[in-house]
């Protein structure tokens, strides 16, 4: 958990500059520091998880204790201070209001750091203890850990998140072999005097592909760019002007 | 009265990228004087007469509206306001062969001459505001006009927009400022004279190489001269373009913006959203609005949301530059941000706008 917040804190440094204004310890320090705040508490978390896993000195196990703490207190008064902050606990995906979710984790994290403490194992002693039961229980606590996570909401969020097809840039390439494959490209072929396209323009979710034909006149034919069977259609349409034929009627749209 | 369409070019300019069989390069025709409101279609010039023989036709931009409309079984509206919309206005473009305090005469590019009435409450604009008759011969006027074509009704004389990346400034009074104007345009050199660097400067916080800059100016005996800025610069740099918001509803038909001028010679509008293949431009799919995406040759529906003013317009031209921008229009009211479309001057001036203000409050719909 430290490891993972001191990572996601560090990214956020990078992303839309007002942003970490308004996420978790950096909310409660004056401006100009609210950058290196966050970079401190990303660099202390490192330094905190190092220490757990490694070092066996009481100190090294009292200290997040002391930091989930200090970090409990933090998110209550902020909650209290600045209702609309979030924690900023994992970085931008923190954006949510600090709520009672968000302060029973840190309670449950310190409540974890305290029975570490004082059973006086380290990291290093797991795989010696490892066992069934063991891994049961750290399951669970991971269970209850995400649980009161409301960050991987907002991170489902954003996996499910696709732009609309009139706003995606769609390379031609896939509507080109989509338009081979289908069976209006297959009762047109026998006329049309050479096999790559002439004009290829885009519009909105269609893509239309124009071929020369064999006596002088064009066959256009529309791609739709979404889906996983998408429409085809065409239409040949003689040099000056009306077109002749619409030929949707007498092909079958491809589904 | 009947609407008749003003003519645009037979061809399009593309610029040859890579290896892409289908984009040619090909000459158009410069935009000639017209005028709407009457009967007559004005006559092909020598160039437009060769090229509707040469031009093949499938490359024209009317030709890709009917065999798009043709292929998904549409109607193909005509180039003309919508019904509901305030008629476009009038303009005559050209250079001043005669100017008296109540007539001006005009040649267009054509050759033909078109002799206008100055309405008494006409202003003209050359670097800054003068009387019609005050307006030197000679000077390459754009005149709004009124009553089919014959009362002149404002004047701008030698305007010009000059807008792009700053490439170096230099000078001290008289700032000197070199400015790449996107891969469609020439690079251009610009004097920004002492008496205008303040206000320049004020809405340009940044004068630096990176930087974006728009302003309005005047092409004095062969130097162009910025004097008013067009917009406030926008904070980032021209390469580092914010992101539009994610549009979690769906597409709305129709988008609320900006539009702009620019100083390019096809009539209709430059757009920024075009696939990079497709419009020969590496630069294009930028904007910091979610646009759709879009082709040379598809026709919006511009609304001037001011006065009601709409014509159907095609897209003419990438709009890689404008697309950088994200600033509003305050003309009436505050717009949204972002430069959806970037009108050719005669265009601009037919819906309503006002070339010195520099934008107007638009919204735009696929025609």
């Amino acid at each position: 958990m430290l490891v993972l917040g001191g990572v996601a804190k560090l990214a956020a440094g990078d992303s839309a500059p007002g942003a970490l204004a308004r996420l978790g310890p950096a909310v409660l320090v004056p401006e100009r520091f609210a950058r290196p705040a966050m970079i401190c508490c990303a660099a202390g978390e490192f330094a905190l998880a190092a220490a757990l896993v490694f070092a066996d000195h009481p100190a090294a196990r009292w200290l997040p204790v002391v930091f989930f703490s200090i970090a409990t207190y933090v998110l209550w008064d902020l909650r209290k201070r600045r209702p609309d902050a979030g924690c900023g606990c994992f970085g931008d995906v923190s954006v949510a209001p600090v709520g009672l979710r968000s302060i029973a984790r840190s309670a449950v994290l310190t409540a974890m750091a305290v029975l570490v403490a004082l059973e006086r194992v380290t990291g290093a002693d797991l795989p010696a203890l490892w066992s069934g039961t063991v891994a049961a229980w750290i399951a669970g606590y991971a269970a209850l850990l995400l649980l009161l996570s409301p960050e991987v909401e907002e991170l489902i969020d954003r996996v499910r998140y696709r732009a609309p097809c009139e706003q995606r840039r769609i390379p031609p390439g896939r509507a080109l072999s989509r338009l081979k494959a289908s069976a209006a490209w297959r009762a047109h072929r026998p006329m049309l005097a050479a096999e790559e396209p002439s004009d290829m323009w885009r519009e909105l979710c269609w893509r239309f592909f124009t071929f020369p034909a064999k006596d002088g006149s064009e066959v256009v034919f529309a791609v739709y760019l979404s889906g996983r069977r998408p429409a085809v259609k065409a239409a040949v349409v003689p040099p000056d002007g009306a077109p002749a034929i619409a030929d949707d009627s007498r092909v079958p749209i491809s589904r | 009265m009947v609407f008749i369409p003003a003519l645009w070019p037979t061809g399009i300019n593309y610029r040859k990228v890579g290896e892409k069989p289908f984009i040619l390069e090909e000459d158009f025709c410069p935009r000639t004087a017209h005028r709407h409101g009457n009967h007559t279609a004005p006559p092909l010039t020598a160039c437009e007469a060769g090229n509707v023989g040469n031009a093949t036709p499938y490359r024209a931009v009317d030709r890709r509206r009917m065999l798009a409309a043709a292929a998904l079984g549409r109607e193909v509206a005509p180039l003309e306001p919508a019904p509901g919309d305030v008629a476009p206005y009038g303009t005559v473009r050209g250079s001043i062969i005669d100017v008296s305090p109540h007539l001006i005469v005009v040649e267009d590019d054509a050759g033909e001459e078109h002799r206008l009435v100055i309405a008494p409450w006409a202003t003209a604009w050359r670097g800054a505001p003068i009387a019609p008759a005050e307006l030197p011969l000679r000077a390459n006027v754009i005149i709004r006009a009124l009553h089919g074509g014959t009362v002149a009704d404002r004047v701008w004389a030698d305007i010009t927009r000059i807008t792009g990346t700053i490439r170096s400034v230099s000078g001290n009074r008289d700032l000197t400022i070199e400015l790449d104007c996107g891969p469609h345009r020439r690079p251009r050199s610009v004097v920004v004279p002492y008496r205008a660097t303040g206000r320049i400067r004020v809405r340009h916080p940044q004068l630096e190489p990176g930087y974006l800059f728009d302003a309005i100016g005047m092409i004095d005996e062969g130097t162009t001269l910025a004097l008013l800025p067009a917009t406030s610069q926008p904070p980032y740099r021209a390469n580092a373009v914010p992101p539009p918001p994610p549009a979690y509803r769906g597409v709305q038909p129709t988008i609320s913006g900006t539009a702009v001028w620019g100083d390019f010679e096809e009539y209709g509008v430059a757009y920024p959203m075009l696939e990079p293949g497709d419009a020969g431009c590496e630069d294009a799919g930028v904007s910091c609005t979610g646009l759709p995406y879009l082709s040379l040759g598809s026709v919006l529906h511009v609304l001037n949301e001011c006065d009601r003013r709409g014509n159907r317009l095609p897209i003419v031209a990438c709009g890689c530059v404008a697309g950088r921008f994200c600033d509003r229009c305050l003309e009436c009211g505050t717009s949204e941000r972002g430069r959806i479309v970037e009108l050719s001057t005669t265009a601009y001036v037919e819906l309503g706008g006002e070339l010195t203000k520099g934008c107007f409050n638009v919204r735009v719909g696929l025609g």
